[in-house]
């Protein structure tokens, strides 16, 4: 069986890099929040969306955590009348995308905090490493 | 149980210690994962319950009492008060008192070895 110690770095590790990437989706959805079609009438960004999942280490008897899949928001766009934005359709409406930022930067304080959670675990459990080391010194 | 049983009993903390350490982890890493149920081992007064007074193997037949290795040690689902919509039963405020539980614990089980082990080497001296 494998140290749990190194076990619960493992699995902090899987959560750091779960964040991670979730938080890469949100500064994605962020920064396209007003990208709108190329083309006259077309679909703008769709916003993105990040589901976490949790998987079973079976050498270690643990359940790590790993994005399950990055899905497409079916939520309705924004349609605005702005005759002179080149995606404007023949009727002069210009659909934005379905991205609201409020939700993102809630979203993205969340992803933030739980993070920060797992950073201090990966670094309790090192220093719990450490410290069973340092039974060696001064002998 | 031999006479100097304290290593054995600081090692078995240190084991029980670690072990929580990977569960609260596991919780802490999917803090965010729909239907994840959070957990917790049983505490450590039950597992020395269980391994202090264990039955010995007089006769072939019977079956040798399980040790008290990770596996035994029982993690339980929380009734979490505060589910979630989506069914995760995470707080992440009581994971870091227990992680911070955990900490303290830990070098107190060291502090108790190292000062064991100084014991010894001063009886040897």
């Amino acid at each position: 069986m494998q140290d749990p110690l190194q076990a619960s770095l493992k699995i902090a590790g899987s959560g750091l890099e779960a964040q991670a990437s979730r938080l890469r989706i949100i500064s994605q959805n962020i920064a396209n929040s007003q990208s709108t079609a190329s083309t006259p009438g077309g679909d703008p960004y769709v916003r993105q969306t990040v589901a976490f999942d949790s998987e079973m280490d079976r050498a270690a008897g643990v359940a790590l955590v790993r994005v399950k899949s990055i899905g497409e928001d079916t939520a309705p766009f924004k349609v605005e009348q702005d005759p002179g934005n080149p995606a404007a359709d023949s009727a002069g409406f210009v659909k934005l995308p379905n991205v609201d930022v409020l939700t993102e930067l809630a979203d993205m304080r969340e992803a933030n905090r739980t993070y920060e959670a797992n950073l201090q675990v990966a670094k309790q459990s090192s220093d719990m490493l450490n410290q069973t080391i340092s039974l060696l010194k001064d002998v | 149980m031999s006479e100097v049983y304290l290593f054995q009993l600081a090692s078995q903390r240190t084991q029980w210690l670690n072990a929580r350490q990977a569960i609260i982890a596991a919780n802490v890493a999917n803090a965010n994962t729909p239907g994840f149920r959070a957990q917790d081992l049983a505490p450590f007064s039950s597992v020395l319950d269980n391994t202090a007074a264990s039955m010995s193997v007089t006769d072939p037949s019977h079956i040798e009492p399980a040790t008290s290795e990770l596996n035994a040690f029982q993690a339980n689902a929380e009734d979490g008060a505060d589910t979630t919509l989506s069914g995760n039963s995470v707080n992440l405020e009581s994971e870091m008192i227990k992680i911070g539980d955990i900490s303290r614990e830990a070098s107190a089980a060291n502090a108790i070895k190292k000062t064991f082990h100084q014991m010894m080497l001063a009886a040897l001296k």
